[in-house]
């Protein structure tokens, strides 16, 4: 049933890349995940799989009575019942992490219809909720996963201490048991150079930068994800207030970064593009990195005005369509590797001569 | 002031450790804190925080060259039966919610460490109420009242924690209100 709707959650547009703004180019998506715990219950890695399939049950009834879940047969996942395949589907769509997939046995997912948000139940900790939306929305992200959550506590005894805030498995998420982060798009910073001392400055600010995949993940296709370390001593708004400044200052960087460039470096930048264009219009077999990059190319290009007729949703699509998983999917089969690459060009070359 | 571990470099590195209530001192030139930091003898500086939790009073019994392991806790969380020992084995993760008042004291000491504060300030069960005024004044009240309790018991440390906490919500307090007033 599960693998079934894995097939429907594929026919979705990807919402967080779905509905932007003009003024969307630079910040693509904001991100709020909130950690919780049951209080009677041990956290998930210390818990033995009776526990957690209890801890399964205590959540997915509760999840049960929430409006955004609410009968969500459908758009609940079992990770044990799926494929490798359809696991990785949930993880290129920002709805699982990879650490949730990696044990998928007492572990369940649900999700709203326009998969804005989801709860990933026996990750890290025994809940965690999230709230995904375009462009730079924190505050939009944050009064809905608050709504959300203030409903989850009705029906949930959460593991809660005066001092300490929300208890969590690892201290390093006690207190507001909340990050948030947003997803930038920095390919000026990066052309000039300036990348490097910018993500350092960050560190300083008690922020954490990482790639578009998480924890670990490198400079893939110039998206950076920033978002706060801390998680006690301060309110939420606070630190989502903190997050948002310090986003603004980013993009105007980012923007001073791409004037510079234009006024410049007109040909580094048309060169830059032209070459990525190229790629993704003319090759027939793409590595994923090589993808990302180009479709950064593009993007770029797109946003300053160097195409009048791509539309950038179509680009948007693009960057979750390449994600080897969602290749698989498309091609019904399981297929090698280098397949991929080949099946990933044929869908570049597509989409281009569909929107260009 | 020279280097606490070669003994002759000027130490640029100080690193102030509590552990147990103890405070230890370590001043270290910048050769000796990079070697330190590459060979993992400083864990988790700037990168894993959860590594800086639980390796207190390790740390500068280590860089200092004293190879004497720190006495083992034995105190056990009774609802999980999980150790320190078992928590360091689990890069700084908890056995269960009641650890945190089993090993509250270790947790602080750790947490002050990673974290921007100490006292939680965010929402509470079911509650968004926090934002109203009024919330925030009764908190402050409550706040203003065990402030003199720990002042009267010498509870210095906390105290200042108290304190801390009631000018933060007098801070969001003028906020809000600011904000209203616009």
């Amino acid at each position: 049933m599960s693998s079934s709707s894995i097939d429907r959650l594929l026919k979705n547009p990807v919402s967080f890349l779905d509905d932007c703004e003009p003024d969307d180019d630079i910040a693509i998506s904001s991100r709020i995940r909130l950690a919780r715990n049951i209080s009677k219950y041990p956290f998930p890695h210390a818990a033995s799989p009776e526990i957690l399939q209890k801890i399964c049950e205590t959540a997915s009834s509760a999840a049960g009575e929430v409006s955004c879940f609410k009968n969500a047969k459908d758009r609940t996942f079992i990770p044990a019942e799926l494929d490798e395949t359809d696991r990785e589907i949930l993880v290129e769509r920002r709805l699982a992490s990879r650490e949730f997939i990696k044990t998928p046995e007492n572990r369940a997912l649900f999700v709203c219809p326009d998969e804005c948000c989801s709860l990933m139940i026996n990750e890290e900790d025994q809940l965690r909720l999230q709230t995904i939306h375009p462009g730079f929305k924190l505050r939009e992200a944050w009064k809905m996963i608050d709504r959300i959550d203030d409903e989850l506590s009705q029906h949930l005894d959460y593991a809660f201490d005066e001092h300490f805030g929300f208890l969590t498995s690892c201290p390093t998420n006690v207190g507001t048991g909340m990050r948030a982060s947003v997803m930038l798009h920095l390919p000026g910073l990066v052309l000039t150079e300036q990348i490097a001392p910018t993500v350092k400055g960050i560190g300083k600010l008690r922020l954490a930068v990482r790639g578009i995949f998480g924890e670990g993940s490198g400079n893939n296709g110039n998206l950076f994800q920033i978002s706060n370390q801390s998680t006690l001593g301060e309110s939420e708004l606070k630190i989502i207030d903190e997050l948002e400044a310090v986003i603004r200052q980013l993009i105007m960087q980012e923007k001073n970064a791409r004037r510079s460039l234009l006024e410049n470096n007109r040909y580094a930048i048309l060169d830059h593009v032209g070459r990525s264009y190229g790629l993704l219009k003319h090759s027939y077999k793409l590595g994923f990195e090589e993808a990302l990059q180009s479709l950064s190319g593009l993007r770029f290009g797109v946003d300053m005005g160097l195409f009048s007729n791509i539309d950038i949703h179509k680009v948007n699509e693009l960057f979750i369509g390449i994600s080897p998983a969602h290749l698989q999917k498309r091609m019904h089969a399981q297929i090698s590797a280098d397949e991929i690459d080949i099946c990933r060009a044929a869908l570049c070359r597509e989409k281009l001569r569909q929107i260009g | 002031m020279l280097c606490d571990k070669c003994k002759k470099n000027e130490a640029t590195v100080h690193i102030k450790e509590f552990h147990n209530g103890k405070c230890t001192n370590i001043h270290l030139c910048n050769e000796c804190a990079n070697s330190a930091e590459s060979s993992q003898d400083i864990p988790g500086i700037g990168f894993n925080l959860a590594e800086v939790i639980f390796n207190v009073g390790k740390l500068t019994d280590k860089l200092a060259g004293k190879n004497k392991p720190a006495a083992k806790d034995q105190t056990v969380c009774q609802v999980c039966g999980w150790t320190p020992e078992k928590i360091r084995q689990h890069d700084g993760k908890l056995g269960c919610p009641a650890c945190y008042q089993t090993f509250d004291k270790l947790i602080k000491e750790a947490v002050s460490q990673v974290q921007h504060g100490v006292l939680h300030l965010g929402k509470r069960p079911g509650h968004t109420r926090h934002d109203s005024p009024a919330v925030k004044r009764s908190e402050i009240d409550a706040l203003k009242k065990e402030l003199q309790l720990l002042i009267k018991g010498e509870e210095y440390e906390a105290a200042a924690i108290c304190r801390d906490r009631i000018n933060a919500l007098k801070a969001e307090l003028e906020s809000i209100e600011g904000a209203s007033d616009k």
